[in-house]
C-alpha cells in the first residue's frame, strides 16, 4: 500500500515537472501581484516602521502559492475522472483511503515545493530577514497549509462533476479563500460575518502561521500573526484530517466510476 | 472462477441488469455478447467490485465482490471500454505507475523485467517512451491490455475491446489476446456487441435489456435455436436483429 502511495505522489510530481505552462505560472503569479499591488497598495497602508505594505504581503503571497500550488493539484483529480485514470485507480488493489491519501500527499510536495521555490527569491526582494525559527515554522506552515487545501481541493474535487464547473470553482472557493486569508488585510479588521467566515478557510491559519514566522518583529504593532501558534496548527490538522475523511467514499461514487450508471447522461 | 447468482442492479427506477446467474470455470473463454446498452458494462463493473449489486451476489476465484472487494481486485485484470492510461506520461511510465499501485513483488526490478516483457510481447518496446497521446488507438489499447495483465491476473476482464478500432488493429489486438491466453491459461470473460468475436469463445452469455437470453458453446447456442449464426440466436431469442438493438439502444458517447 505504501508503494500505491508513493506511485500516486511520484506520478503528480512527474506531471507537475511536464507542464512547463504551470511551472512557470506558479512562481511568477505571486511576483505579478507582489509587483502591482504592492505598488498600488503602499501609499494606502500604514503600517508600523519598518514595514511597508510589499513585505506585509509577503506571508500571504507565499500562502496564494501555496493554494494554488495545493489546491489546484489536488483539484487535477476531476480531469483525472474526464481521461480515466481515476478508473484505473479504483480497479486497482488499494483501499480508497490510500487513493485519497496519495491525492493530498501529490498536492502537499507540490504546494510545498512552489512554495519553497518563490520563498527563495519574495523574502529577499521583500528584503524581510528571516531567523532560523522562523524558517522552520514557516516550512512547517508551508506543509501543513499544503496538505489542508490538498484536502479540502480533494473534496471538491470529488464533489464537482466536471472540469467545465472550473470557472465556479475560481469564483466560489478560490477567490474567497484568497481573499479572507489575512493576505492583503489582517483578518480582525473584518466585520464580523466575513471574520466568521475567514474563520471556515483554512488558507486563514496557514497565513497566520506564516505571519507568526515571517513578521515576528512587527507583532507586537499588531500585524504578525491574531492567533496562537498551536491553535493555527491545530485547526490545520483537523481541515487535513475532515478532508481526507470526506474524500475518500466520495472518489468512489458509483457515477464516478461508470457510464453505464447514467446513461445518455454527458459526464 | 467467476461465480454470479441471481446479480441485478437498478440506477434510479431504471432495472439495468435482472436475475443473471453465471458459472465461469477456470482458463475459460467466456463471452458476454449483446447489444449496447443491455448491461454488459454494469455486469463487468459489479464483479470488478466497482458497483454494488443492488440484487444477488458473486464471488471471484471464490473471494465475494461486495465483502472482500480487495481481494477481488488483486485477482482480477479490467480492461475498461474506455482508455485509462494517463496521455501525458510516457507507455513506460503508465506501466510504472500501474506497478506500483498493483504492488508489484519482489521490488522495482522484477517490476522492470515484467514490464520488459510485456511491452514486447505488444509490440511497444520502441514506443516505449513515447507519450501516450501520441499512439495510435491500435496501440493505446494494447498498453491497456498490457497494464491490465501486469500483475499476472487470474481473471481478466476485456470490456468491449476492440471497439472503435479499424480492421487491421482489430487483428492484430486479437492475436495478442490469443497468444496471452495460450501463454498464462487465465481465464478471459469477454464482452461484445460483435458476433464475430463470440464465435471463438469457449462459451457464450447472451444478454439482453438486463436479462440472460440463451447460454452454452456457440455450437449448443446454434443447435438449440436452429440457427446457423450467433446473429440468428439472438433474432431468434429476442425476435429482433442485434445490429438493429445496437443503434435503438443509445450509444454511450466514446469519443471525446
Amino acid at each position: 500500500m505504501a508503494r500505491a502511495v508513493w506511485g500516486i505522489v511520484a506520478r503528480e510530481f512527474v506531471r507537475f515537472l511536464r507542464q512547463r505552462g504551470r511551472l512557470v505560472s506558479s512562481v511568477a503569479r505571486p511576483f505579478v501581484w507582489f509587483v502591482f499591488a504592492g505598488a498600488g497598495f503602499r501609499a494606502m497602508f500604514a503600517g508600523p516602521p519598518g514595514l511597508d505594505y510589499p513585505r506585509y504581503m509577503a506571508p500571504g503571497l507565499l500562502g496564494m502559492v501555496v493554494l494554488f500550488g495545493a489546491f489546484l493539484a489536488a483539484l487535477s483529480t476531476v480531469t483525472d475522472r474526464d481521461a480515466g485514470v481515476l478508473r484505473m485507480l479504483l480497479v486497482a488493489p488499494v483501499p480508497r483511503g490510500a487513493i485519497a491519501l496519495g491525492k493530498v500527499l501529490g498536492a502537499t510536495l507540490l504546494g510545498t515545493v512552489q512554495a519553497l521555490a518563490v520563498a527563495l527569491i519574495l523574502l529577499p526582494a521583500a528584503r524581510l530577514s528571516v531567523t532560523p525559527g522562523g524558517a522552520v515554522l514557516a516550512l512547517a506552515a508551508v506543509v501543513l497549509t499544503s496538505l489542508a487545501a490538498g484536502a479540502v481541493g480533494l473534496v471538491l474535487a470529488a464533489t464537482i462533476r466536471s472540469i467545465e464547473n472550473f470557472a465556479g470553482v475560481m469564483n466560489f472557493a478560490i477567490f474567497p479563500m484568497l481573499f479572507l486569508c489575512g493576505a492583503f488585510y489582517p483578518v480582525r479588521n473584518l466585520a464580523a460575518p466575513l471574520r466568521a467566515l475567514a474563520y471556515l478557510n483554512p488558507l486563514a491559519y496557514g497565513v497566520d502561521l506564516l505571519k507568526h514566522a515571517l513578521l515576528a518583529p512587527w507583532s507586537a504593532a499588531g500585524y504578525g500573526g491574531e492567533l496562537a501558534v498551536g491553535f493555527d496548527f491545530a485547526a490545520l490538522a483537523v481541515f487535513a484530517g475532515l478532508g481526507l475523511a470526506a474524500a475518500t467514499p466520495l472518489l468512489a461514487r458509483e457515477d464516478g466510476v461508470t457510464r453505464a450508471a447514467f446513461p445518455g447522461e454527458r459526464r | 472462477m467467476i461465480e454470479a447468482l441471481g446479480l441485478g442492479k437498478d440506477f434510479g427506477a431504471v432495472r439495468a441488469l435482472d436475475g443473471l446467474d453465471l458459472d465461469v470455470g477456470e482458463a475459460e473463454f467466456f463471452g458476454f455478447l449483446g447489444p449496447n446498452g443491455a448491461g454488459k458494462t454494469t455486469t463487468v463493473h459489479i464483479l470488478a467490485t466497482l458497483l454494488r449489486p443492488t440484487r444477488g451476489s458473486a464471488r471471484i476465484a471464490g473471494h465475494d465482490v461486495v465483502r472482500e472487494s480487495l481481494a477481488v481486485r488483486k485477482s482480477i485484470g479490467l480492461v475498461f471500454q474506455e482508455p485509462t492510461l494517463d496521455r501525458d506520461l510516457t507507455v513506460e511510465e503508465n506501466l510504472r505507475f500501474a506497478a506500483r499501485l498493483w504492488d508489484l513483488p519482489g521490488g522495482t526490478r522484477s517490476a522492470a523485467t515484467r514490464i520488459d516483457e510485456l511491452l514486447r510481447q505488444f509490440g511497444l518496446s520502441e514506443r516505449r517512451d513515447s507519450p501516450v497521446r501520441s499512439l495510435s488507438g491500435g496501440m493505446r489499447r494494447a498498453a491497456d491490455i498490457a497494464r491490465g495483465v501486469l500483475h499476472r491476473p487470474r481473471v481478466l476482464f476485456l470490456d468491449e475491446p476492440t471497439a472503435g478500432l479499424d480492421p487491421r488493429a482489430r487483428r492484430t489486438l486479437w492475436q495478442f489476446i490469443r497468444d496471452l491466453r495460450a501463454a498464462s491459461g487465465m481465464t478471459v470473460f469477454l464482452t461484445t456487441h460483435y458476433v464475430e468475436e463470440a464465435e471463438p469463445c469457449d462459451r457464450v452469455a447472451v444478454l439482453d435489456r438486463g436479462h440472460l437470453v440463451a447460454q452454452g458453446t456457440p455450437a449448443e447456442l446454434k443447435r438449440a435455436a436452429g440457427a446457423g449464426s450467433l446473429e440468428e440466436v439472438f433474432l431468434a431469442r429476442t425476435g429482433r436483429p442485434l445490429a438493429e438493438a445496437d443503434a435503438a439502444a443509445a450509444p454511450p458517447g466514446r469519443e471525446r
